[in-house]
């Protein structure tokens, strides 16, 4: 039972963090229809800045968002406006193309800077342990947890209570529509591009205290991105959320349940047995 | 009030429309009348700068609007009530509304507005938390003009809001029009059904392939044998 317990916990508190990364690429394929195959290593990307920032400042990780949220947000938005925006309206493998290309790109630049060996990067909750019966939880993962939900809220109240994230809404559902509207549809397509970007950066500093990084792992975050983002219907804010739980809680069990390769296969396995019978993802709301 | 002066427009710098000039008095209602396919559309989507022209001026107040985004064009008050009305569908009643007066300009006024909106449709502010795709028809339709008129609208383009509506709802919805006509509002009514437009608009103008075939008022146009055989395409 302790081991049911350990696994459900660890899954939840990390998958809480992986429907946040999916969140920011829900809403970019929302309003652009881009499917932003480098999700991943902008991950990679915020990760190695908390680095950077560290060996030179001896910053702690939640210390660093201060300057890799504004940095990443503004990256996101040079990327958007110079690379992808060209590519938009064009054929959707263009675009994939780029993102893909872009993912190398950024996969060696980091290699070139840092080098290839793992790093860690301290921070001063790394250590700590939450001890709740049998159940040992690491405080970074709760930190994770408990922030990536207050942000998927306060994204969550954003898009339907502020000007702004109607007109997020509004270019999701029509954009021709939204322009009548005298929303500016390339404004909210670069914004909402970079505020995707601005959200990795947050996740790269909640999922960075303890976890050894190495320049190759942004495919792995992209991957389970996209997991997430399909499982829960692509757009459906609600089942994104459900769908980063679900992959966080199968990824916990087949580490701790299974051995090795099969282990490590339980979460696509489950998204595949998931996917057969929903092929819609987890939207099951009658608002279409 | 809107004067467009020899446009020529188009997709992709192919053009559909060809040296067109129709005018706009302010506090007008002019019908744009037309078999599909001759312009109507592509004609008010260059006035909301949907469509870029190619050659030619479009005046509005006095000032060449021709080279405004759409947001600008919006801000000073050409609003279009879109053809097949595109209201968002999975969005309140209230938010549709909202979004309608989300430019720069009308941002402020909003509640005001909205109270003025409910007033002239009062079906849709019993149902403000509503989701406008759950609506009929008619209620979209008359959605879609409530929207357009949260846009502090100067000039009101609509886009064929009789289409698909039975017709107590096509009544009903003219009568609206005529309504905003005597308070004083600008419209230009774009429609295919001709008999219609022509007991409402003073004046028309019958587009015939990207062009103007006929103009003048309502008895005019309804006599001109050039109109019959711009519709049947002879």
């Amino acid at each position: 039972m302790t081991e049911l317990y350990q696994a459900l916990a660890q899954g939840l508190l990390i998958g809480a963090t992986y429907g946040l990364l999916a969140l920011g690429m829900g809403l970019v394929y929302g309003v652009s229809g881009v499917v932003n195959f480098s999700h991943g290593d902008f991950i990679s990307l915020g990760m190695f800045m908390c680095l950077a920032l560290y060996s030179a400042f001896a910053m702690d990780p939640y210390v660093s968002i201060i300057i890799t949220v504004p940095l990443m947000t503004a990256i996101g938005a040079l990327v958007y406006i110079f690379l992808i925006r060209p590519m938009v309206g064009h054929q959707f493998l263009m675009v994939v193309q780029l993102t893909l290309g872009l993912s190398l790109v950024l996969q060696n630049g980091i290699l070139m800077v840092f080098g290839g060996e793992p790093a860690r990067t301290p921070s001063f909750v790394e250590s700590k342990l939450i001890i709740l019966g049998d159940v040992v939880l690491r405080v970074p993962r709760i930190v994770a947890f408990v922030v990536s939900f207050a942000l998927a809220i306060g994204l969550y109240i954003m898009l339907r209570s502020t000007d702004f994230g109607r007109s997020i809404r509004a270019v999701h559902q029509n954009a021709h529509a939204a322009a009548l509207m005298g929303i500016n549809v390339g404004r909210v397509q670069v914004l909402t591009f970079a505020l995707g970007i601005g959200i990795l950066a947050l996740a790269a500093a909640l999922l960075l205290p303890g976890t050894p990084i190495q320049p190759t792992q942004g495919l792995r975050y992209t991957v389970i991105t996209l997991l997430v983002v399909v499982l829960g219907g692509m757009t459906n804010f609600v089942g994104i959320m459900l769908g980063g739980l679900i992959i966080g809680i199968a990824e916990a069990f087949g580490t701790i349940y299974l051995d090795g390769p099969i282990g490590l296969l339980l979460p696509y396995i489950i998204f595949v047995a998931i996917m057969l019978f929903l092929p819609k993802g987890l939207t099951w709301s009658s608002a279409r | 009030m809107l004067e467009i002066e020899d446009l020529t427009s188009g997709y992709a710098g192919v053009p559909v429309l060809r040296g067109i000039n129709v005018k706009l008095a302010a506090g007008e209602i002019v019908g744009l009348l037309g078999a599909n396919n001759a312009g109507k559309t592509t004609l008010i989507n260059a006035l909301s700068g949907m469509v870029k022209p190619i050659s030619g001026r479009i005046l509005f107040l006095g000032e060449d609007i021709s080279k405004l985004t759409p947001q600008a064009r919006v801000e000073l008050g050409i609003v279009q009530v879109p053809e097949g009305r595109l209201v968002f569908p999975e969005m309140s009643i209230r938010e549709n509304l909202l979004l309608g007066g989300i430019n720069a300009h009308a941002r402020k006024h909003r509640p005001q507005q909205m109270e003025k909106v409910i007033g002239l449709f009062p079906r849709l502010g019993e149902r403000l938390t509503q989701s406008a795709g759950s609506l009929s028809g008619g209620e979209q339709q008359m959605l879609a003009i409530g929207r357009g008129l949260m846009a502090e609208a100067k000039l009101l383009m609509l886009d064929e809001p009789s289409l698909g509506l039975s017709p107590l709802f096509v009544q009903y919805i003219f009568e609206i029009i005529d309504k905003l006509h005597a308070d004083g509002l600008t419209i230009l009514l774009v429609e295919q059904n001709l008999n219609l437009t022509l007991r409402h608009a003073k004046r028309c103008y019958v587009l015939e392939r990207g062009q103007v075939a006929v103009e003048g008022d309502a008895e005019t146009v309804k006599n001109d044998p050039r109109t019959r055989s711009a519709y049947l395409g002879l």
